[in-house]
């Protein structure tokens, strides 16, 4: 019980810490972008050690951070990204990674954890447990909050995309679907995925509107715009002729 | 004919422009031999002189080009002195505020200043709307200035006379000037982006002082960007050009260029194609339809033939085995066109699409830009601030001298662009302030730029330094 609590002030205490820090730990999902994940290193179900450098050169890895005691958010979380990643395009260039962020979870724990998801097996799918856990959680930007009342931390649903280098390439918060996770793999495997800001009210001038009921691009009043400048050069030179017009004879 | 009031205030432009290229060359260093990691500058440093360096060498090569062509265009027309003056003022008032911006306010959101960024305040607060009031200043000074010499042609050539269209056809009775019809596509094409600078400050302060009510759109802010930049950038370039057409001939002793029907063509399509090149800049940007990508690189292909080929050919024709009194104007001439053809090669490189996926946003960019301009468009004007200075005036170099700035110049800045070229080649990223280890090659070749351009520096100031004698002494002379 010590241990616990002693571990979970230092947890909050790190990220306190880190707060004040020249780079600010974000937990946004923008935040920790193109930084390096800390090479904590890992026990896995097999009980055999290793680091997130050794399994991220194999292949990008998706990392969901989770607790075993979880009463909330963490079981639905990884049904869900269980049953995603079957759906996802490209699923089979990444492996996951599920680590405990709590420091009362054991291997044997994490183990119990992939049996009851029926992924002991999948080759895809790696349980482990760190003794480094408060600088992998500040690497990524991942705060979870003790809650001595009901004894289960506050945290986000939270799973990061690491590419083969060790960089964040992506972060999704929350239960999300197939098609994020599919730019997640995309992202930590390099590859470009168009994104756009959807047309607000207050955006008037779009050069194309997009209808998302037929997924077309039709122009918009922003292409007058661009062609406003030769408009009224014209318009300009027609006038100053007018008006300056050579003097016969 | 010029006026003594006109040549004073070209002398007082001429000293103007090259203290700012003075200051803006030392920037330049500064940010290269920050990343050669000679010296550490902070990241908002270097981007604050970044924005300076860029913003103030394609405002000062464009009114190079704006002031040789209204002196010369005097020989034609009538210009207006108050509206030189004016020019004068708001470009000086202009530059002084940007640096207000950046210098003091930190405003370093880059020479593009691409939407959303200048939004994002990682700098005074008031800097952002300094930034954008001098350039309201300069586009309202520029345009003008463009509409002023534009009205003053059309008091004595036709609008189709202007466009030289009668040479379309075999014997036109009326002659237009080569010089008259390159000032004027020009001059339409500078008034066209100018307005598009307008339609974009007006959008952004639309968007600024709305508090969020209404917002602009991504790809319309870059394109009106692009149209401004990109194609101001290029106007420049042909304001030179108009000076080589009307005094190359002249300084070399040969027979005064004329106007033909293909010189005709050449130019009318460059007008079309130089509006239409900017589209090449939004390669990345894959909302933009794939027509206007695919306009982009052909314009972008056809925008350097009509006027390159013509020029080149021209020049060409005219030393070809031809006794040339060389001297260093027409010398700096001829130079710099090859710099113009080389970075425009460059450029065309950069504006294919298959190469742009490996080229874009590398230093392959600042390298053509650099080599039309340092190497191209600065001699262009080089020439004319000489041939300036020297009018009324016994030559002030000697065949050494003459030496001696050609040689540090093109040591100088051939050597200064290859640091370029090889480092864009290597996909070595543009604006960069510091290089991390993956990108390590990027360092050296920083810290040989740097002192290239140094050297280049140096030619410049023993240039600078023998026409100010010129400058000064029209300067000090009678009005009248």
């Amino acid at each position: 019980m010590f241990k616990n609590t002693f571990l979970t002030i230092l947890i909050a205490g790190g990220c306190f810490l880190a707060s004040g820090q020249e780079a600010p730990l974000s937990t946004g999902e923008e935040g920790n972008i193109y930084q390096k994940i800390y090479n904590a290193p890992l026990v896995t179900s097999t009980k055999q050690a290793t680091s997130f450098e050794k399994l991220r050169k194999e292949k990008p890895l998706l990392l969901g951070l989770i607790f075993t005691r979880c009463s909330g958010v963490c079981n639905p979380f990884l049904l869900q990204l269980k049953e995603n990643l079957q759906f996802a395009a490209n699923n089979n260039s990444v492996n996951v990674v599920v680590l405990s962020f709590d420091p009362r979870d054991s291997i044997t724990d994490m183990n119990s954890l992939a049996q009851r998801l029926d992924l002991e097996n999948d080759l895809q799918w790696t349980f482990a447990v760190t003794d480094s856990i408060l600088p992998l959680i500040q690497s990524v930007g991942f705060s979870p909050v003790w809650d001595s009342a009901k004894q289960q931390y506050d945290h986000d649903a939270f799973l990061v995309g690491i590419n083969k280098d060790g960089y964040i390439t992506k972060k999704l918060i929350g239960v999300r679907s197939a098609n994020d996770l599919s730019l997640l793999i995309s992202s930590v495997n390099n590859i470009f995925s168009p994104t756009y800001r959807l047309p607000g009210t207050n955006a008037l001038f779009s050069c194309f509107n997009y209808d998302p009921t037929t997924g077309k691009n039709t122009p918009g009043l922003g292409l007058l715009f661009i062609a406003l400048p030769a408009v009224v050069t014209v318009l300009l030179l027609i006038l100053l002729s007018y008006f300056n017009a050579p003097k016969v004879g | 004919m010029e006026s003594i009031k006109s040549k004073k205030i070209t002398a007082v432009w001429i000293i103007t422009i090259l203290t700012l290229f003075v200051v803006s060359i030392v920037l330049g260093i500064l940010m290269r031999l920050n990343q050669g990691g000679v010296i550490e500058q902070t990241p908002v440093a270097f981007y604050v002189n970044m924005t300076t360096h860029g913003l103030t060498m394609i405002g000062i090569w464009f009114v190079a080009g704006m002031m040789a062509v209204n002196f010369l265009l005097q020989r034609y027309v009538k210009t207006s002195h108050t509206v030189n003056i004016l020019a004068l003022v708001f470009t000086v008032v202009g530059v002084l505020m940007l640096w207000t911006s950046t210098f003091i306010g930190k405003f370093h959101a880059g020479w593009t200043f691409l939407y959303p960024l200048p939004f994002k305040i990682m700098w005074a607060k008031w800097a952002t709307p300094v930034f954008y009031l001098a350039l309201v200043v300069l586009v309202v000074g520029w345009l003008i200035w463009c509409l002023s010499l534009i009205a003053q042609i059309l008091k004595k050539y036709s609008i189709s006379q202007t466009f030289a269209w009668q040479h379309f056809k075999k014997n036109p009775k009326v002659e237009t000037p080569p010089f008259i019809l390159i000032s004027m596509i020009t001059l339409v094409g500078i008034t066209t982006c100018l307005i598009a600078a307008v339609v974009l400050v007006a959008l952004t302060a639309a968007e600024y002082f709305s508090k969020g009510a209404f917002v602009n759109d991504a790809l319309l802010m870059k394109n009106l960007t692009y149209f401004f930049g990109h194609t101001i950038a290029n106007e420049m370039l042909y304001l030179g050009l108009a000076v080589i057409y009307e005094l190359f001939s002249e300084i070399s002793g040969r027979p005064k260029w004329k106007t033909t029907w293909y010189v005709a063509i050449a130019w009318n399509f460059t007008l079309v194609f130089i509006l239409t090149a900017f589209f090449h800049h939004l390669y990345m940007d894959f909302v933009q339809p794939e027509g206007l990508q695919i306009v982009g690189q052909l314009a972008s292909y056809f925008a350097s033939l009509p006027a390159a080929g013509v020029t080149v050919f021209s020049i060409f024709i005219a030393v070809y085995r031809t006794k040339i009194n060389w001297s260093l104007p027409n010398l700096l001439f001829f130079i710099g066109t090859a710099g113009w053809v080389i970075g425009g090669l460059g450029a065309v490189i950069d504006a294919t699409i298959s190469n742009n996926v490996v080229l874009h946003n590398t230093l392959w960019v600042p390298a053509h830009f650099h080599t039309y301009n340092a190497m191209g468009n600065v001699l262009f004007s080089l020439g004319f601030f000489y041939w300036f200075a020297t009018l009324d005036t016994e030559k002030i170099y000697s065949g050494k001298g003459t030496k001696l700035i050609l040689s540090l110049l093109l040591i100088g800045g051939i050597g200064f662009l290859l640091a370029f070229y090889i480092a864009g080649a290597d996909s070595i990223p543009r604006r960069y302030s510091n290089y991390p280890p993956e990108l390590a090659a990027g360092i050296p070749l920083a810290t040989m730029g740097a002192a290239f351009a140094t050297i280049y520096l140096i030619g410049i100031l023993i240039f600078f330094f023998n026409i100010s004698k010129g400058c000064l002494k029209i300067l000090s002379s009678p009005s009248s």
